[in-house]
């Protein structure tokens, strides 16, 4: 039990799940178990007000990865604020500097959700469920863009063959993956078509290192390079773009599978899709320049599951 | 150089002492201002040391641990973020290197990419080990700082500081201070240089009235130029015009001694002639007398006007002599041995009336080249004196000889003695320091023999005075005052 309650809400909430649905499905238990199983039920029963109001007490823990925009901290503020006050609890954002950390908690239930890059959730899909899609321009799409310095001769990405190259994340679908998956069509790899590459695990950090010349060439999400061109435009103007992707699922906000069905989830779901239809919603969204956030289904991201498929099968 | 030193030396005190305080102003002012830039570029070194060490500190805690993991973008972040977080230090760029010596990140990637090496000829300006190089001409420092993890190195950072602003601020400072230094230093030195000259106006002043004594005038300061003196001035003009007054009252009294030279001069002068006059005026009454008994007898008569003749022609030359400022008169050379038994004619009332005895011994039997006239006038003065000398029943000596070039009478008497200071005067005159004040006979003696180049020699024994004199034979006629004489006379003068 003591376990139970040092498990984050979603698993208390998966065991529950399960311990129900055993129940429902009627399998023939025997008398000990039966009893085991009474007594279990009593417990819960016996806990459960006093869970509930450890839950009410206890923060919903939202991953945010470092998707698009570096410490803006009025930003993170307002998604804290806005999910707090529709989730009528306490709501921790936990950031990390990799992809693959963010990952690797939402995965091992350290967090209830999280807003993750479409890469990671193609790598995981059989882990991880949707919760909602942004939409952007009106459609949940985006585009991976390489860009070069304002000052560089390349035209087309091959130019970009002998540049220093600048990634965001190695989870990083416009990042990385994408940009990955060209080399892999031309049977290259970054360390065969770049004179150098390193991360800056961050997309805005990729504008100021191809902006000050630190690399030649980098691939970023082309959402943020809209996103900055109006807010940053001395920065971004310093950079072009020799080369946009086909328009690919925008990252999504998911959970685990396995708690996908339960109220946190749903009432997590349904904060974000409902955003358009509060006040702080709406400066939100309109802060983050999305339309809203849409349902959506595992199809919107088979075009970056066919590129980690490519790059996978390389590697 | 020399010379400009000298000329200020010999420069007055009123122009010395203000351009001297002004000068030492002006030192002060210098040294000082040397002193502050000085100390301002050694503290200015300091706090460049410090905020560099500091800088190079925080820049290298930042990217140890990126160079350790080979990270390119944080350890250009953490550059991008110093350029911010240290506005203080005007880095220009800096560089990161691994440990085999290649950029890791710079600030200014375009001029120094990664994984290259940096040129030779920027890192010949870095010092080779961890510390500062500063050229102050160019306006930089370069730091140079090695990144260690647990003693080991892994890399190194390089900076190229701008330190424009730190010579900007010396450079303001030090032409601050020499306008405010110069300003305060002309206006000290102005207000030195008029005080003090204001101060030493008094000793102008003073100049200009010891020049005045220097002309012949020793006024006093008036109290109108001692208006606010200080103590010391006043002491001075109080003391300058007490020496003004001594001078004047000095000079009075000297005026008034030389008048009364003067005077004395004139009487004596006066008396002298008189005297001359009077000598022979006794023997020719006498001898009036005897042409009116005896007129009748033609060898008598012959006799008496000759010697009449000859006392008139006595007198006629004392008074010619005298009109001449008693000038030898040389016209006549040559002594017959009547000229002087005419002198016994001319002393015998005299003897008659103290009834001394005459005791006459003539020997000069030739005419001998002197001065007739200074022979007589003098040995007739002589002979009057020891008359006066003798008392009655005494006895008076005359004896005349030619001794050699010389003819020498020798006037004797039994009188109390010549007074050793008369003798003295008559034989070295002025020389012996004494000036008789009576005895116009010996003043009219010596000088009638001195300018004849004569000599005199005194003898007084317990009784009586013996008087020689010697007058040299003369060559050619006598012109003007002989050497002697012309000493006496500028004496009395």
């Amino acid at each position: 039990m003591s376990a139970l309650l040092g498990r984050s809400s979603w698993e208390r909430d998966a065991a529950m799940a399960g311990a129900q649905a055993q129940a429902s499905r009627g399998t023939p238990l025997s008398a000990s178990r039966r009893t085991a199983l009474a007594l279990l039920a009593s417990a819960c029963l016996f806990v459960a007000p006093r869970r509930a109001a450890a839950s009410d007490a206890a923060p919903i823990r939202v991953g945010l990865n470092p998707l698009f925009l570096d410490s803006e901290i009025e930003l993170l503020s307002m998604i804290s604020g806005y999910l707090t006050a529709q989730l009528n609890r306490p709501v921790q954002l936990v950031r990390r500097r990799t992809y693959q950390e963010i990952t690797a908690l939402l995965l091992s239930g350290q967090l209830d959700a999280a807003w993750v890059c479409d890469d990671p959730y193609v790598q995981h899909e059989d882990q991880l469920a949707l919760l909602a899609t942004p939409v952007y321009n009106g459609m949940p799409l985006y585009q991976t863009y390489v860009i070069v310095n304002e000052n560089s001769p390349a035209r087309t990405f091959d130019d970009l063959a002998g540049t220093i190259h600048a990634f965001s994340d190695p989870d990083s679908t416009s990042g990385y993956l994408v940009t990955r998956y060209l080399l892999a069509l031309r049977h290259q790899t970054p360390a065969t078509f770049f004179h150098e590459f390193f991360f800056t695990y961050g997309h805005r950090n990729v504008v100021r290192a191809v902006a000050s010349e630190l690399a030649g060439s980098g691939s970023i999400d082309g959402y943020v390079w809209d996103v900055m061109r109006k807010r940053e435009p001395d920065l971004i103007d310093r950079t072009r773009v020799v080369y946009r992707s086909e328009p690919l699922g925008f990252p999504p906000v998911v959970c685990p599978k396995a708690v996908s069905q339960t109220e946190t989830a749903r009432a997590i779901a349904r904060a974000f899709l409902d955003m358009p239809h509060d006040k702080l919603g709406r400066k939100l969204l309109a802060s983050l320049q999305l339309d809203g956030f849409v349902a959506s289904t595992p199809d919107l991201y088979l075009g970056t599951l066919e590129k980690w498929l490519v790059v996978k099968a390389q590697t | 150089m020399m010379s400009m030193i000298s000329d200020f030396r010999s420069w007055p005190v009123s122009w010395k002492a203000p351009l001297l305080a002004a000068g030492l102003l002006v030192a002060i002012s210098a040294t000082i201002s040397q002193f502050v830039l000085s100390r301002l570029a050694t503290d200015q070194e300091a706090n460049l040391h410090s905020l560099t060490d500091a800088y190079l500190d925080g820049v290298s805690a930042a990217v140890v641990q990126p160079v350790v993991r080979g990270d390119v973008w944080e350890t250009f972040d953490a550059l991008d973020r110093a350029r911010v977080h240290y506005a203080g230090v005007a880095a220009r760029y800096v560089i990161v290197e691994t440990a085999d010596r290649r950029v890791l990140a710079a600030s200014e990637p375009r001029r120094f990419p990664i994984r290259t090496r940096v040129l030779s000829t920027v890192e010949r300006q870095f010092p080779t080990h961890d510390g500062m190089a500063l050229n102050a001409d160019k306006g930089k420092a370069w730091l140079s700082r090695t990144l260690k993890i647990e003693g080991h190195p892994i890399g190194r950072v390089l900076a190229e500081i701008d330190i424009a602003a730190l010579l900007k601020v010396r450079r303001h400072v030090f032409w601050t201070l020499l306008t405010v230094n110069g300003v305060i230093t002309l206006a000290f030195s102005a207000i030195a240089y008029f005080a003090l000259k204001r101060m030493l106006r008094p000793l102008g002043t003073l100049t200009s009235y010891v020049e005045r004594v220097r002309e012949g005038r020793a006024e006093p300061i008036p109290e109108d130029d001692r208006y606010k003196l200080s103590a010391e001035f006043r002491r001075l003009f109080d003391r300058f015009n007490a020496m003004a007054r001594a001078l004047n009252e000095r000079e009075e009294l000297a005026a008034h001694l030389a008048t009364r030279e003067k005077l004395a001069v004139l009487g004596k002068l006066a008396s002298g002639m008189a005297h001359e006059v009077n000598n022979p005026l006794g023997g020719m009454f006498n001898a009036l007398d005897t042409l009116q008994r005896h007129g009748a007898n033609p060898e008598v008569r012959e006799s008496t006007v000759n010697l009449l003749r000859r006392g008139f022609g006595h007198i006629r030359n004392v008074v010619r002599s005298t009109l001449v400022i008693y000038r030898s008169e040389g016209s006549v050379l040559g002594l017959a041995p009547s000229d002087l038994d005419d002198l016994r004619v001319l002393v015998e009332p005299e003897v008659a009336r103290k009834a001394v005895h005459l005791e006459w011994r003539n020997n000069l039997d030739v005419s001998t080249p002197v001065a007739a006239g200074s022979v007589r006038q003098a040995t007739l003065n002589l002979l009057l004196n020891a008359c006066a000398a003798t008392p009655s029943g005494g006895k008076i000596s005359f004896a005349s000889r030619i001794e050699g070039d010389s003819v020498v009478v020798v006037v004797a008497d039994t009188g109390p003695g010549l007074a050793p200071a008369l003798a003295d005067y008559l034989t070295q005159g002025a020389d012996a320091g004494v000036v008789p004040a009576d005895g116009l006979g010996l003043w009219i003696v010596r000088r009638l023999v001195v300018d004849q180049g004569g000599v005199i020699a005194v003898s007084c024994g317990p009784i009586g005075t013996s008087i020689r004199v010697a007058w040299p034979f003369r060559t050619e006629r006598l012109g003007g005052y002989a050497p002697a004489a012309r000493k006496e006379l500028a004496h009395v003068e």
